[in-house]
């Protein structure tokens, strides 16, 4: 690969020399590595992403959509990492080049590291203030992200119906929470672009506060409460439970933050039927992780695990209606 | 079958992972896939020794709602479906959630001490 990689940077960034080139934990169905490259005198640190063994959920953003999303979303000042090249073909798979940021993503140390302190003090309202920017993306510069023909909370809730019939399994808390679901259905809002991955753990954080937003690939046109209520998931508290906002901070100042940038008026009430479908759907994303392993897709201990571990959003979508239902 | 039995295996795997490959790992994805191995191993253990009784909590309790009596996993597909259905019968939150802390307790008992 390292061969194809520096045929590609010398196109991207002139000719050098590929002087290290690792490959990062996590990233199941796309590959992360870190890759420096040196040309003359000057090191650039990267951060290289390709396909791997396939998609976690359908309708996720080919490599080459969320390039080009990135770098709209960078023309319109959300922080995110300069991407740099897009190659179709490094060693049989798709792949883009980003510049490699310095910080901490790792959702457990963002939430707990003595150094990251003041940086959790500024995350809600910077996460405010980036969710406002990606919100107000014109959808017409990113044309290949499609809207549903329903509803987008009908959309989340077919969805769901269909990837819990697949998997072969019963899993009746989980048809607790989604039958509440389909019979409380929120109000409609306009459509706009979202993330669909917001949360601790894909936004790059250094002492000062949030450096940039991460992992785009969910990205899709939809309901903007999918995205401020994602990080309220339990599961990406990483332990701080007291800290409803992603184990960083309170709900009320980032979604304040939000609505003075924004305009809209969206209540922490409006959140909770999103929170139970954000804690709904990581379940049956665990849950069909597993089945990647068990198919023998991926092979992965860690994706096995996860078949174990949906039982925690279950037991979460239960204590939510039960407690605030 | 003769010693080391089952329980002992899987402690002997585990004390392996944990004492002599972990501590001479030091590229990250390595030693974080050997934490989550760890976790399997933790899980399994606890299954042998827990999930006989569990499943039988579960059986007893769901044929109690259900009014009859099946192999769990039947039981399971019944409840589903009457929900989805709009019929649960009463009772019907209560014992869900017994029946996720019961998967909890093999699965991720730590997970159960973050509620009040």
């Amino acid at each position: 690969m390292k061969e194809a990689l520096e045929a590609a940077l010398r196109e991207v960034l002139g000719p050098g020399e590929v002087v290290a080139l690792k490959r990062l934990p996590g990233g199941a169905s796309k590959e992360a590595w870190a890759v420096d490259y040196r040309t003359g005198e000057v090191l650039h640190p990267l951060f290289l992403r390709r396909a791997g063994g396939g998609a976690i959920y359908r309708g996720t953003l080919s490599l080459a959509e969320e390039f080009r999303l990135l770098q709209v979303a960078r023309a319109h000042g959300v922080k995110v990492p300069e991407p740099l090249g897009y190659l179709p073909d490094l060693g049989g798979r798709e792949a883009f080049l980003m510049r490699r940021l310095s910080g901490e993503a790792i959702g457990a140390r963002v939430v707990r590291r003595p150094e990251l302190a003041r940086a959790r003090e500024v995350l809600p309202r910077a996460m405010a203030e980036e969710l406002a920017k990606i919100h107000a993306l014109p959808p017409l510069e990113v044309p290949f992200l499609r809207p549903s023909t329903l509803p987008p909370w009908r959309a989340a809730l077919e969805e769901a119906y269909r990837d819990l019939d697949a998997l072969g399994e019963p899993h009746p808390a989980l048809e607790w929470g989604l039958r509440w679901l389909l019979y409380h259905p929120p109000g409609e809002l306009p459509p706009v672009v979202v993330h669909g991955d917001f949360r601790i753990g894909n936004l790059l954080v250094d002492g000062e506060g949030l450096v940039a937003v991460l992992d785009w690939e969910f990205a899709h046109l939809g309901d903007p409460r999918e995205d401020l209520a994602w990080p309220l998931v339990r599961a990406w508290r990483f332990g701080e439970d007291g800290k409803r906002l992603g184990g960083v901070g309170e709900v009320g100042p980032f979604l304040e933050r939000y609505n003075a940038l924004t305009g809209r008026g969206i209540t922490e009430g409006e959140l909770f039927w999103w929170e139970v479908l954000g804690n709904v759907r990581w379940g049956l994303g665990a849950l069909k992780q597993a089945r990647r392993h068990l198919r023998g897709e991926e092979r992965s201990v860690e994706l096995a695990v996860l078949g174990r571990l949906a039982a925690e959003m279950e037991y979460e979508v239960l204590y939510l209606l039960e407690t605030h239902g | 079958m003769d010693r080391p039995s089952l329980e002992e295996l899987l402690e002997a795997v585990g004390e392996f992972l944990e004492k002599e490959l972990l501590p001479g790992l030091a590229d990250p994805r390595l030693r974080f896939q050997t934490l989550v191995a760890l976790n399997a191993l933790g899980i399994a253990r606890r299954e042998l020794g827990l999930g006989e009784a569990l499943e039988a909590e579960d059986r007893k309790e769901l044929g109690a709602l259900l009014g009859r009596e099946a192999p769990l996993e039947e039981l399971l597909g019944a409840l589903a479906a009457r929900i989805r259905e709009g019929q649960a019968p009463p009772g019907t939150l209560a014992f869900l959630k017994a029946h996720v802390a019961r998967k909890l307790r093999v699965a991720s008992p730590k997970h159960l001490e973050r509620y009040p």
